[in-house]
């Protein structure tokens, strides 16, 4: 009795183990990496005027540089586009026509290892700043703008309201 | 801890504007001839109020699509989806899809836009 009771027990566990293995789940484990671009200001800009026909973003002058802040969770999945402004979105009625100028560059980075060359490997494209997004984390970006009257007349008084277009692009 | 991490996040990103995925893709709608595909725009702008949706081609140039709100609201702190519709003719040339903020009056503001891309 105790025989065959040890019997059927062992047959149990080999059949227990037996139908464990057939009848093993895979438990998938899924994920969809979907990928994102933010892009923040930081720093809002203002121009400050040095003289009656020049606006300029430099502190120097009174100004304000606009900072921009570009965070990717994906290395190598985008880049980022800097246009500076070349008019006016609103200002007083002019009286010369306005040269702009401007520029970016990397002022601050997160990971300083993978994103050291940014700045040296932007693509500069007249005044339009291209960066390659190859690591992720989030980069600082600097704006510098500056805005001539002709013939050194003086800006009419007034607001004005310039925009520097981020473009975040996936590649 | 966390209560810091989390004040220090929100100051760090007070005016921010995200769209994903990065690679869309479009399926079948339940429009003949259609395909649809969603993307997620959130706002964490406070300067703006109004988002555009565009489809473009490998040069940026506009492509026809539909959807319910091609400029849309979204408060700030909030997200919107977008369901994007094109005709199935289009869906080759169809590259990007982009959001743009629409500004209000800022003395030197950032304009900014968000392409995620479709992989053919």
């Amino acid at each position: 009795m105790i025989k065959e009771l040890a019997l059927i027990g062992i047959v149990g566990i080999i059949s227990y183990g037996g139908s464990k293995s057939a009848f093993a789940l895979d438990v998938p484990i899924t994920a969809q990496v979907s990928g994102s671009c933010v892009i923040s200001t930081e720093t809002a800009g203002t121009y400050g005027q040095p003289n009656a026909y020049t606006l300029t973003t430099a502190p120097s002058d009174g100004g304000q540089q606009p900072i921009t802040r570009v965070d990717v969770t994906l290395a190598s999945a985008y880049k980022v586009k800097f246009t500076p402004p070349s008019d006016f979105s609103s200002s007083p009625n002019l009286n010369d026509v306005v040269t702009f100028t401007g520029d970016t560059e990397v002022s601050a980075v997160s990971d300083a290892t993978n994103m050291a060359d940014y700045e040296t490997d932007k693509v500069e494209t007249g005044s339009v700043d291209e960066y390659d997004l190859t690591a992720t984390g989030s980069t600082w970006f600097k704006h510098t703008s500056v805005a001539v009257n002709g013939g050194s007349r003086a800006f009419p008084s007034g607001n004005y309201t310039a925009y520097v277009t981020a473009e975040c692009i996936a590649l | 801890m966390y209560r810091t991490l989390i004040f220090l996040l929100f100051i760090g990103a007070a005016h921010a504007h995200q769209m994903s995925p990065t690679y869309p893709k479009w399926s079948s709608s339940y429009l003949d001839g259609l395909s649809v595909t969603r993307v997620r725009v959130f706002n964490k702008r406070k300067d703006v109020e109004y988002y555009e949706i565009g489809v473009f081609d490998k040069d940026m140039k506009p492509i026809p699509f539909v959807s319910q709100y091609d400029l849309r609201g979204i408060k700030y702190n909030n997200y919107a989806m977008f369901d994007v519709f094109i005709n199935d003719k289009y869906k080759q040339d169809a590259r990007y899809i982009c959001s743009k903020s629409m500004l209000t009056d800022i003395k030197v503001a950032v304009s900014s836009r968000i392409c995620s891309k479709f992989k053919n």
